[in-house]
C-alpha cells in the first residue's frame, strides 16, 4: 500500500495526501489503522484526513491490537481517543486490553478519552472484577455522558449483550 | 385556503428532560447564524470572541458588533471582488491543472456549447443576467451534502470551488456537513464561487462542534431568490446530556413567493452522527424531531437531513417515530456505492409539500468524471428531495419510490 509509505514521509503535504487517499478507501484502509492513529498527533492538514480515514475504516486488523494498546495511553488526546475507538471496534477480540482500558477510565484527565474507555470496555465485554468496579464507579460520574456510557457498558458486560 | 397547518398533538415523550432540551440560544448560545445582520453570514472566529465574552456574562458593545460586522462584510466583498476579477481566491496558481479541474472545464465547455476558452467579461455578464433572471419554479429542491473534510486543502484544489458551486447551484437549499477548518473563509469563498454566475446564494454556519480537537461545522447554503430564512430561528440544539457528538444546526426557512402567507415554511435539522454511536444518536434524534415539531405552534414541518451513518433500516426510534418518512431507500449514498448513510426525513402527513421526487446525485455521471475524481470531491453524494413552494393544507403525497434517483 503506497499510502502507508506516504504517511511516513518527511513532508507534511505527502503525509496529508496519503491520509486523504486512505480516507477514500473506506474499510480497505484498515491495514493502515495504526499509522493513521499516529497521524492524529500530526499537524492539522494531516490529522484531519487521518480522522476522516479512521471514521470509515471499520474494525482494524487483529494484529494491530498491541500497537493500539500502546497508542491508547498516548498523552495526545486525539491519538488515545482513536486508538481506544479502534480497540472497541475489535469487540471481544480485544478483551485482553481491559486492564489497560480500566486504568485509562480511572486515571485519564481527558473526559473524551475516559468516555471512550468506558464505551470500549462494554464493546470488548470486559469481565474482570477491576473493570466492572471501574464501570460501576463511573456510573456515578458528574459528567452525564460518562455516567450514561458506563451504565450501558456495565449492563452489556453483565448480560453479555 | 392554503393556511399554515396546526400541529397535531405530539405523542407523549418517554423522556422527562426533553422539554428542557431544545432551547435556542440566540447570541448567547453555542450556535447561531444571521443574528447580527440577516444579510451577513456568521462565521466562527470573528464572532466567537464576542460570543465567548457574552457567555462569560460580558455584553459586547454596539461598536464591537459593528466592527465584527465590518470584518465579515470586508471578507465577503474581498472574495466576491476576486471572483469577479477572475482571480483565484486561495491556493490556485493556474498551473498544474488537476484531473478534476480538467473534468470541470470539460463540463463547463459542454454547458457553454463547446466554448473552450475561459469566460470573457462579456460572457460573465451574460451569465450573471441569466442567473439573475432565473424564475423561481413551483418547487423547492432541498439537498444534503457531506463535503468530506471541507476545509483549506479541499478548497485549494484546482477547480474544486467551481465544481462544488456547480453542484450546489442545482438546489435551492443545501444542508452541508463536515466543514473542517480553523479559518473562517471557507463558506464565504464557496458562496462567492456560487454567485460568480450572478446567482444570489447566502449561507449560515454553526459553531465548531466535537468532543476532541477535531471539530466540524454545519452550514446551510441557500438561494436567496427562492428561499429565505428567519435569522432568529437559527441555532444549535441544546444537548445538556451530551447525547449527540455534533448537535444539529436548526433553522426555519420559507419558500420565497409572491404570497408569503401561503408559502411553504419548515424547520431544517442538519445532522452528522458519530459512526461509533449511531444507535444512541438516531434514538436521540427522534427526540430532537419531536421537540422541533412542537417548538412553534404554527410550524409542524420538520425536515431532518444529513449524514446519519445509518441506512433506512438502521434508524432506530427515529425511523419508528409515528408517521416518519424518509426519501432515500434502496440506494447507496456514498461515492464508493457501498453504504446508504445520507437521508432526508420528515413526517409524511404533516409535510404533504413533498412531491414524491427525490434522488442521489451521481457525481461521476453528472460531472463526467472518474470514480477517483468523484472521491476528491467527497466520499458522500448529495441527496435531494423536491417540495412544493406552497404550504399544503391537505393530505400527504406519499411517494412509492424515486422518479429518478440519480439526478
Amino acid at each position: 500500500m503506497d499510502e502507508l509509505q506516504g504517511l511516513r514521509s518527511q513532508k507534511a503535504e505527502e503525509r496529508a495526501a496519503a491520509a486523504e487517499a486512505l480516507s477514500h478507501l473506506g474499510e480497505e484502509a484498515a491495514p493502515a489503522a495504526v499509522p493513521l492513529v499516529e497521524c492524529c498527533s500530526d499537524e492539522e492538514s494531516v490529522s484531519q484526513w487521518a480522522v476522516a480515514a479512521l471514521e470509515s475504516l471499520g474494525p482494524p486488523p487483529e494484529d494491530s491490537i498491541s500497537a493500539l494498546e500502546r497508542l491508547a495511553t498516548s498523552e495526545h488526546a486525539l491519538v488515545a481517543y482513536w486508538a481506544i475507538t479502534l480497540l472497541g471496534r475489535c469487540g471481544e477480540t480485544a478483551q485482553a486490553s481491559q486492564q489497560m482500558l480500566t486504568s485509562i477510565l480511572n486515571e485519564s484527565n481527558e473526559i473524551s478519552v475516559r468516555q471512550r474507555a468506558a464505551w470500549c470496555l462494554g464493546e470488548i465485554q470486559a469481565d474482570s472484577k477491576e473493570s466492572i468496579e471501574a464501570l460501576a464507579k463511573a456510573t456515578k460520574a458528574t459528567d452525564p455522558r460518562l455516567a450514561r456510557i458506563a451504565s450501558k457498558s456495565l449492563a452489556s458486560v453483565k448480560t453479555g449483550a | 385556503m392554503a393556511t399554515k397547518k396546526k400541529a397535531t398533538p405530539p405523542p407523549k415523550s418517554s423522556r422527562s428532560s426533553i422539554v428542557a432540551w431544545l432551547i435556542f440560544t440566540a447570541v448567547s448560545g453555542g450556535g447561531f447564524g444571521g443574528y447580527i445582520n440577516p444579510d451577513l453570514p456568521i462565521v466562527g472566529e470573528i464572532v466567537g470572541d464576542i460570543v465567548a465574552r457574552f457567555e462569560a456574562g460580558e455584553l459586547p458593545t454596539k461598536e464591537e458588533i459593528e466592527v465584527a460586522e465590518e470584518k465579515l462584510r470586508a471578507l465577503a466583498e474581498q472574495s466576491l471582488a476576486k471572483v469577479a476579477a477572475g482571480q483565484p481566491l486561495t491556493g490556485e496558481d493556474g498551473s498544474g491543472e488537476s484531473l478534476l479541474a480538467t473534468a470541470y472545464h470539460a463540463m463547463v465547455q459542454a454547458e457553454a456549447g463547446g466554448q473552450s476558452q475561459p469566460a470573457t467579461q462579456q460572457q460573465q455578464q451574460v451569465n450573471a443576467q441569466v442567473a439573475s433572471a432565473r424564475v423561481p419554479t413551483a418547487s423547492l429542491f432541498i439537498a444534503s451534502f457531506n463535503i468530506q473534510v471541507f476545509g483549506e486543502s479541499k478548497l485549494a484544489k484546482p477547480g474544486m470551488k467551481q465544481t462544488l458551486a456547480h453542484i450546489i447551484r442545482q438546489f435551492d437549499l443545501v444542508a452541508i456537513q463536515e466543514v473542517r477548518a480553523k479559518a473562517d473563509h471557507i463558506l464565504p469563498e464557496l458562496v462567492a464561487a456560487i454567485n460568480a454566475d450572478g446567482s444570489r446564494f447566502s449561507f449560515v454556519i454553526g459553531p465548531r462542534l466535537g468532543r476532541t480537537v477535531s471539530t466540524e461545522q454545519y452550514a446551510y447554503v441557500f438561494n436567496t431568490n427562492t428561499v429565505e430564512h428567519d435569522p432568529a430561528s437559527v441555532g444549535t440544539v441544546n444537548d445538556p446530556s451530551d447525547l449527540l457528538h455534533r448537535e444539529p444546526l436548526v433553522g426555519r426557512f420559507r419558500a420565497r413567493t409572491q404570497s408569503p402567507a401561503q408559502a411553504f415554511t419548515f424547520w431544517m435539522v442538519n445532522i452528522h452522527t458519530d459512526p461509533d454511536d449511531v444507535p444512541e444518536e438516531v434514538d436521540a434524534l427522534a427526540d430532537v424531531f419531536h421537540v422541533m415539531r412542537s417548538a412553534l405552534p404554527d410550524e409542524d414541518d420538520v425536515i431532518l437531513l444529513g449524514d446519519l451513518n445509518a441506512s433506512e433500516t438502521q434508524l432506530g426510534r427515529l425511523g419508528q417515530y409515528p408517521g416518519m418518512g424518509w426519501v432515500v431507500s434502496g440506494v447507496m449514498t456514498n461515492t464508493r456505492q457501498t453504504k446508504a448513510y445520507d437521508n432526508i426525513l420528515f413526517h409524511r402527513q404533516a409535510t404533504a409539500e413533498y412531491t414524491g421526487r427525490w434522488g442521489v446525485v451521481d457525481l461521476k455521471s453528472v460531472l463526467g468524471i472518474t470514480p477517483e475524481q468523484a472521491l476528491e470531491i467527497s466520499d458522500h453524494l448529495p441527496v435531494w428531495a423536491e417540495f412544493s413552494i406552497w404550504e399544503s393544507p391537505g393530505q400527504a403525497s406519499v411517494a412509492a419510490g424515486p422518479v429518478n434517483p440519480m439526478r
